[in-house]
């Protein structure tokens, strides 16, 4: 009984991406920007979400996979001919070799996953605040790292020349593809531990639980998620190491807080929910008119709202839009008895 | 290839004992250690690390950027500031700080992120990228002659200023009841309000305290970079914090040395390296903090003593 | 009732959805001391902590002198006269003890020196004078004791709030507490006690009610003191 059940909860965000990906479709070719790019968002912040809000744990570091990612199917799809022309001083490996689409997408995460093992081992073993700290830690990093250090990739020019493979096709393909990673690890057993022990850390370790074996997997397969999304991101449009720091750090982290960190469904419409938002407000920065009102607001009013959105949506309501949970559908709603509060 | 080492590593001693970098290293080190006193104190109180720190200096570098501008004198330009960056602490307080306390503390460093970037996209529509002048008192970077070497008033200035405020700081923490207030709340935030402590004014206390070291901060900070730009003090910012995780964040005082020493280490390295090796600082300073917290998460500078784990 | 120093009435407690005190009236006047005795997990604590404003009620009131303190914090409770002695006395162990004091004297109401404040409660606990600048850590458990007391004395409180002042005490020790107890009931305060040791508490209070599954289920007078353990016994069985 369970695999159908749980597979429900599978079409809410199946079906928000499909639809965004249809009505995207039908737009004109400069509205179209905005479907693609609420969708690459949608990957980062799933990806961000299979480690946040299944562990619990804070995370200010997953934009450093997305940054690897980045590099590494930006670095590896340029055209030999081209590299040259902004990244003269890539290690001879790096210039001779050329991959195509998918390789390198397939390599974006699988560079970033090893990168975010690597980190997670021993980042892992701390939580709460000094988690945060460390993790920030490592985006400042790596972030320094990729912008001077020209051998790995193009510094502080803007990655030209990547063929633009992401359109809305593979945008929406990419951010399917994240989704049902990160529903199959979350019912999986080793999301399923990794959940009981965000919610009494004691009990799960009683049962022998190893929390920091559970983090430390959830981190890399994150890492993973998040280094595709890299890889679909620079596929998508000319980027520059400021394009993943502070501010993609930031928006990403808004979008999950915002839909709801404790659910793949708060993912998904957070980042949606969210970029739909920043599109409209990037449109009445240039004037636009709705429902024969003409809105014209000053060049910034996107960070503004989204940011004032999030404080208010952790002073407000913390487990966000979405209440954290997953999408129910009709009778299928009362079949899990809602949670029991707290006992002290 | 050793010759060229050796050169190398000549030349970085001398620059690095240079009395006008140590000068310089040891201003910076001033500003970054009343910065991290800011941040400790509302830690201390709140326990919260306040992300959004930096854009209260950025405020007030702008309000010192309208004076300017203007032609205000001086001292009606830092008066501006201090009214500016201790109202909009209060409001902060009020607005976000208060509703989130007792939310868990990562949620609440989430929490001042976003209010960083809100204060910095309003700076950015408000003054636009490029920013605005702040010049009233570049003067202060005019050199000045102590016995045989010259440095920049301003470093001398930032680290007198620094020692004055702290030594101010320690007497109303020792001397005063509201400072025996906020050193019990510091310590057991809810047994403090059993005995009748009254949490909002020890938290406004505090808040208007760090908000007066981020517009001394400010000043400070505007005679080395006089352009005020929304981005203004978020490098250094993140440094600080850096610093105070370095130090110590459970005691103000290793969370003030961990910012003076972050801001001198990074002004001396500033200064005597050659700009392809000072550009991995940041990356050396993050690695050493991971390793700190790995290892030695209540700090550098503090005796052993109680670890508190707060998760 | 409402002319009682303090007055709890038909108090309902619940932690989530497990009810931890159930319905409880009593009062204490000024000049006596009521005791609370009962088993471990009765809600004698969580009474306390109801009438302070750390848990918050789920029904019923708290009142001091016919005034409702439900929905106060617990600083403005503290500094409305009503002083609670906590169980593990929760000192600031990194502060003097003149600081501890000090602290005290933040629900102070009356605008005395704070020195002649001082002064009262070294009067009653000599050896918190002898070391005032020594760190509250550093005392032995019943020189903590009589801090964590002076600590709320010091304040000059109407109402005086004890959880478990004798745990962990030698013989001596809690002989002293429990001859200031009956010394400062002689000033006028109204004293709450809640205790494990329940022939001593029936034998110095005016009354001692029995908490058990979060309700009160008998009240005891000195008379009884004699075979307190046997009627309670008899009682809960």
């Amino acid at each position: 009984m369970r695999a159908p059940r749980s597979l429900v909860q599978l079409i809410g965000p199946v079906g928000l991406v499909v639809a965004a990906a249809l009505v995207g479709a039908t737009v004109s070719r400069t509205t179209e920007i905005y479907f693609i790019n609420a969708l690459v968002a949608v990957s980062m912040v799933v990806a961000l979400y299979v480690f946040v809000g299944n562990s619990g744990v804070l995370s200010f570091g997953h934009i450093s996979f997305v940054a690897v990612g980045a590099w590494t199917a930006g670095v590896l799809s340029v055209p030999e001919a081209e590299k040259p022309a902004f990244m003269p001083y890539l290690f001879g490996f790096l210039r001779d070799t050329t991959v195509g689409n998918v390789e390198s997408l397939v390599l974006a995460g699988v560079v970033a996953g090893v990168f975010a093992l690597l980190v997670g081992l021993p980042l892992m073993r701390l939580s709460g605040l000094a988690a945060g700290i460390a993790t920030f830690a490592v985006l400042e990093i790596t972030n320094n790292v990729l912008r001077y250090y020209e051998n790995v990739g193009p510094g502080l020019n803007t990655f030209s020349s990547v063929p633009e493979t992401t359109g809305l096709t593979q945008a929406a393909l990419g951010a399917l593809v994240v989704i049902v990673i990160a529903f199959a690890y979350q019912r999986s057993r080793f999301g399923r531990q990794l959940r009981a022990a965000r919610e009494d850390p004691a009990a799960a370790r009683a049962v022998g639980v190893s929390i920091y074996r559970q983090r430390l997997a959830a981190f890399a397969l994150s890492g993973f998620l998040a280094g595709l999304a890299g890889g679909l991101y620079v596929h998508f449009l000319p980027l520059q190491i400021d394009g993943v720091y502070l501010d993609l750090t930031f928006i990403t982290l808004a979008m999950l807080v915002i839909g709801g960190a404790t659910s793949l469904w708060g993912a998904v419409v957070g980042a949606l929910a969210v970029s739909a938002l920043d599109s409209v407000l990037a449109n009445a920065e240039t004037g636009i008119t709705i429902l024969g009102w003409s809105f014209d607001v000053p060049a910034g009013t996107r960070l503004v709202v989204v940011s004032a959105l999030m404080a208010l949506v952790l002073i407000l309501r913390p487990s966000g839009l979405t209440g954290g949970k997953e999408l129910a559908f009709g009778s299928l709603r009362r079949l899990r008895p809602a949670p029991a509060e707290a006992v002290e | 290839m050793s010759a060229v080492l050796a050169s190398g590593l000549t030349d970085f001693l001398r620059d690095a004992v240079d009395p006008q970098v140590q000068a310089d290293a040891m201003g910076l080190g001033a500003i970054f250690a009343l910065m991290a006193v800011g941040i400790g104190l509302v830690f201390g109180v709140l326990r919260l690390i306040n992300f959004a720190y930096g854009q209260l200096i950025m405020a007030g570098g702008f309000a010192l950027a309208f004076a300017s501008e203007r032609g205000w004198p001086v001292v009606a330009g830092i008066a501006l500031c201090v009214v500016v960056v201790v109202g909009l602490s209060l409001v902060m307080e009020r607005i976000v700080f208060r509703p989130l306390r007792g939310q868990s503390p990562a949620s609440m460093l989430v929490a001042t992120f976003a209010v960083a970037f809100l204060l910095q996209s309003i700076a950015l529509i408000w003054f636009g990228p490029l920013g605005k002048n702040a010049i009233s008192l570049v003067e202060l970077n005019q050199p000045v002659s102590i016995g045989s070497v010259e440095v920049r008033k301003i470093s001398v200035v930032s680290l007198a200023t620094a020692l004055v405020a702290l030594a101010l700081l320690v007497l109303l923490l020792n001397r005063t009841s509201i400072g025996l207030h906020m050193r019990a709340a510091a310590l057991d935030f809810p047994t403090a309000r059993l005995v009748g402590v009254r949490a909002n004014a020890v938290s406004a206390v505090a808040v208007v305290l760090a908000g007066l070291l981020a517009a001394t901060g400010a000043v400070l900070l505007t005679v080395q970079y006089p352009t005020v730009t929304p981005t203004f003090a978020l490098r250094e910012t993140i440094i600080v914090l850096a610093g105070v995780v370095l130090g110590g964040m459970n005691r103000l005082y290793s969370a003030t040395l961990g910012g003076f020493a972050i801001g001198y280490v990074f002004g001396v390295l500033g200064g005597a390296l050659p700009t392809n090796q000072s550009q991995y600082l940041t990356s050396f300073v993050f690695a050493l903090v991971i390793v700190v917290l790995l290892l030695r998460p209540e700090g550098l500078f503090t005796r052993g003593g109680r670890v508190v784990e707060r998760v | 009732m409402s002319d009682s120093a303090l007055a709890v009435s038909e108090l309902e407690v619940a932690y989530g959805a497990v009810p931890a005190v159930r319905g409880v009236s009593f009062a204490v006047g000024e000049g006596e001391i009521v005791g609370l005795i009962g088993p471990n997990g009765a809600g004698k604590s969580t009474t306390l902590h109801a009438i302070v404003g750390l848990v918050p009620a789920r029904g019923g009131d708290v009142t001091l002198r016919g005034r409702s303190l439900r929905g106060w914090s617990p600083e403005r409770i503290a500094r409305a006269g009503v002083a609670l002695v906590p169980e593990g006395r929760r000192l600031f162990a990194e502060l003097t003890v003149e600081e501890n004091l000090r602290l005290g004297l933040a629900a102070r109401r009356e605008n005395g020196s704070a020195r002649d404040a001082l002064a009262e409660v070294f009067a009653l606990f000599p050896v918190l004078e002898e070391f005032r600048r020594r760190h509250a850590g550093a005392l032995s458990g019943g020189q903590q004791q009589q801090l964590a007391i002076a600590r709320a004395l010091v304040a000059k409180p109407s109402v005086l709030l004890l959880d478990e002042p004798s745990l962990g005490l030698a013989p001596t020790i809690v002989d002293l507490v429990f001859s200031t107890l009956a010394q400062i009931r002689d000033r006028g305060l109204a004293i709450l006690l809640v205790e494990q040791r329940a022939q001593r508490t029936v034998a110095l209070a005016d009354r001692t009610h029995v908490l058990a599954n979060g309700e009160l289920r008998l009240e005891l007078t000195p008379r009884d003191a004699g075979d307190t353990d046997r009627m309670i016994a008899a009682y809960l069985a």
